[in-house]
């Protein structure tokens, strides 16, 4: 504990220098930039950065990453409140009750409890990381292939089922997808290229930037590009500094959110948006306005903000301990620290502890920024959202090219981005989640070494997969998600725990 | 319930593929590997899940009527103006990122394709002339900004080597 505090402490100190302060400006102001634009996500900020970034110093790129992670986050309240559209996916739940209050001409209320509430999870989800973070790597000494195979599973399950609830068969195939396109490639244990078809550009498999840059940025421009034009509301901004004791009275709300944020945060590939909607969902059995939630009620928007902010943390909990993504962005965030000599994983206590704290103080960092920009910043950032969509997404596109280019400058990759930005495109159109998809992608090696290392270890004996106690627990969480998403069973689980409330995540959600 | 039906057929057709091209990847017997290391083990195992979640979701909306395509409804959708706005958008992306990138120079890709991106959504159909050349004129401005914008930053302050 006292030692966690010591390498907090040389963390965040080691951060303040002019270079790192600067940087957690422009990125920070640079993600909520990102968050707040319709068609620009988390994942692509954070995707596009790395490609930008790779060749500075492994503590900058990261310091830097983390901050347009944080700020974009943040930065798609703005759109939600304003637009009624989710600047990105994680701000679905933020349009419940943001626009109904801005369409009554409190725009700048809302604003500024979104701004307080995204700063509260920060805060909550960064000490839940601190804590969280070292109990979990020491746990995770344990998992040897049996573990991380069921993991992957699970992850898979879970990301599939809990981001596309009304159909998790669509969040299951998409994953399945993903972890089939992992298999593209060569393989490590016979170097056999699979799935090549003769094309060497694919022995190095499927580049994971690539793919998100396609999946995130340029299917989105094509959704962008396909729909109808939005307007911003036409609502008195005000005064955008919270009153404390507004938020304060709200403190059960915002303690509740953050740490619901921050667990579904760690769930594998699940993330923000499913941190919004669950603490949105969680604040309105409890309160006594359930009423006003849906129509602008203050204690529906600070729970929703709390959430999506704090499942950041959150999803940054599995990444260093597990090396698995708690969500979309965070997926990038891994594929960063691998590219930057960074080895996430169960040894990340023994080998270098000092980083797992570099992280913690740079989400304090970031989250002070966002409060700092969210309440200065309010009306030159709306300028923003005034910029047509016409002149933005050739913009994005240029950006996306360049971005999947320049990580092996290779044509081939821009190849990659256009083809998963064609699937990305024609997945969303038709329901489909990319989470899940994403998850597949990173997990797939895991799943195919770990399974195979299993196999030989046991000669073929599947006991071993099922009967270790780690093994047993994630197989039998699995099993039950499974069952859950069948009608019968379901219907019976819920009338063993006295009907819960499924409305939260009806929309479901995908990845920032 | 129309759409699953054809995605389903979609994901029988990738699963059955990957499948077939799973089984006929070598096991090495003649090297007596061990038979659970062999490449297409999890690959296999893989598509035939997704094969699987393919059958269910075709008996699924088989069940539903999904199966029922009416040839007015596909007609409808594939010329509305969503359809048509997605082909221009396709048209000039890659085009941009297949044709133009690696043949021009950066920056006049970059130039061609922003102009006729910011040409084509904001060409105002029911003006006269004169707001017309102005448009063409603003978009020509646009392109050729973001273009030296974009080249100068990336390979200036990111050192990024462009196509």
């Amino acid at each position: 504990m006292f030692e966690g505090l010591q390498l907090f402490g040389a963390g965040l100190l080691g951060f303040l220098t002019f270079s790192s302060l600067f940087n957690v400006a422009w990125a920070t102001l640079l993600g909520i930039l990102v968050g707040m634009m319709p068609g620009l996500t988390a994942t692509l900020g954070i995707a596009l950065m790395t490609t930008l970034t790779f060749k500075m110093a492994p503590e900058d790129a990261i310091l830097i990453l983390i901050c347009m992670y944080v700020g974009a986050i943040y930065g798609g309240s703005r759109s939600a409140i304003l637009l009624n559209i989710p600047g990105t996916p994680a701000s679905a739940a933020t349009t419940l009750d943001g626009f109904p209050l801005a369409r009554a001409g409190k725009a700048g209320k809302a604003m500024a409890i979104a701004t307080s509430g995204s700063f509260m999870g920060s805060i909550i989800g960064m000490l839940l990381l601190a804590t969280i973070a070292p109990v979990l790597a020491n746990f995770a000494l344990e998992f040897g292939a049996f573990e991380f195979f069921w993991l992957a599973v699970f992850g898979i399950i879970i990301s599939g089922h809990l981001t596309s609830l009304k159909d998790p068969l669509k969040g299951w195939i998409a994953g399945i997808l993903g972890l089939l396109a992992a298999m593209v490639g060569q393989e490590g244990v016979h170097a056999y290229q699979r799935f090549t078809f003769g094309y060497f550009q694919l022995s190095g498999g499927l580049g994971l930037l690539p793919a998100l840059i396609g999946a995130f940025g340029f299917a989105e421009i094509l959704v962008v590009m396909t729909d109808s034009k939005y307007e911003l509301v036409k609502s008195k901004v005000g005064s955008v500094i919270p009153s404390p004791r507004e938020v304060f009275r709200y403190w059960r709300t915002i303690g509740r959110s953050g740490v619901i944020g921050t667990v579904m945060g760690i769930i594998p590939g699940v993330g923000e948006d499913m941190g919004a909607w669950a603490s949105y969902a969680a604040a309105r059995r409890a309160s006594k306005e359930r009423a006003r939630f849906g129509t602008g009620s203050i204690e529906g928007l600070i729970a929703a903000e709390t959430g999506n902010n704090a499942a950041v943390p959150g999803a940054i909990i599995p990444v260093l301990t597990l090396a698995v993504p708690g969500s979309a962005p965070a997926a990038v965030l891994l594929a960063a620290m691998f590219i930057h000599g960074v080895r996430p994983g169960p040894l990340i206590m023994i080998e270098s502890p000092e980083f797992v704290f570099q992280v913690v103080a740079m989400i304090m960092l970031a989250s002070v920024a966002i409060l700092i920009f969210g309440l200065m910043l309010t009306r030159p950032l709306l300028l923003v959202l005034r910029v047509p969509r016409e002149r933005l997404m050739p913009i994005i596109f240029v950006l996306c090219t360049i971005g999947a280019f320049s990580i092996a400058s290779r044509v081939f990759d821009i190849w990659v981005m256009l083809f998963f930005g064609i699937i990305g495109y024609a997945m969303r159109r038709m329901d489909y989640p990319m989470a899940p998809l994403v998850l597949g992608l990173v997990l797939g090696s895991i799943l195919d070494k770990s399974l195979r290392r299993g196999l030989v270890l046991t000669d073929g004996n599947l006991t071993e997969f099922f009967m270790r106690p780690i093994s047993a627990v994630i197989w039998i969480a699995s099993l039950v998600v499974i069952l859950y998403s069948i009608g019968p069973f379901r219907r019976a689980f819920q009338r063993l725990v006295g009907g819960a409330d499924v409305h939260a995540g009806d929309k479901g959600a995908d990845g920032g | 319930m129309k759409a699953d039906f054809v995605t389903s057929i979609l994901v029988i057709l990738i699963g059955l593929g990957a499948f077939v091209t799973s089984w006929r990847m070598p096991r090495y017997e003649n090297l007596q590997v061990n038979p659970y290391t062999v490449p297409g083990i999890v690959p296999g195992i893989l598509s035939l899940i997704l094969l699987l979640l393919g059958i269910i979701m075709l008996v699924r909306s088989v069940i539903r009527g999904g199966w029922r395509i009416e040839v007015p409804g596909v007609a409808s959708a594939l010329f509305s103006a969503t359809s048509g706005r997605l082909v221009v958008a396709l048209v000039l992306t890659l085009g941009y990122a297949v044709v133009l990138v690696g043949r021009l120079p950066y920056w006049l890709a970059t130039v061609v394709f922003m102009f006729l991106f910011v040409a084509a959504y904001e060409w105002p159909m029911h003006a006269n002339r004169r707001s017309r050349v102005v448009s063409l004129v603003g978009a020509v401005l646009i392109a050729a900004i973001v273009a030296v914008a974009v080249t100068a930053v990336f390979q200036q302050v990111f050192l990024v080597r462009l196509p």
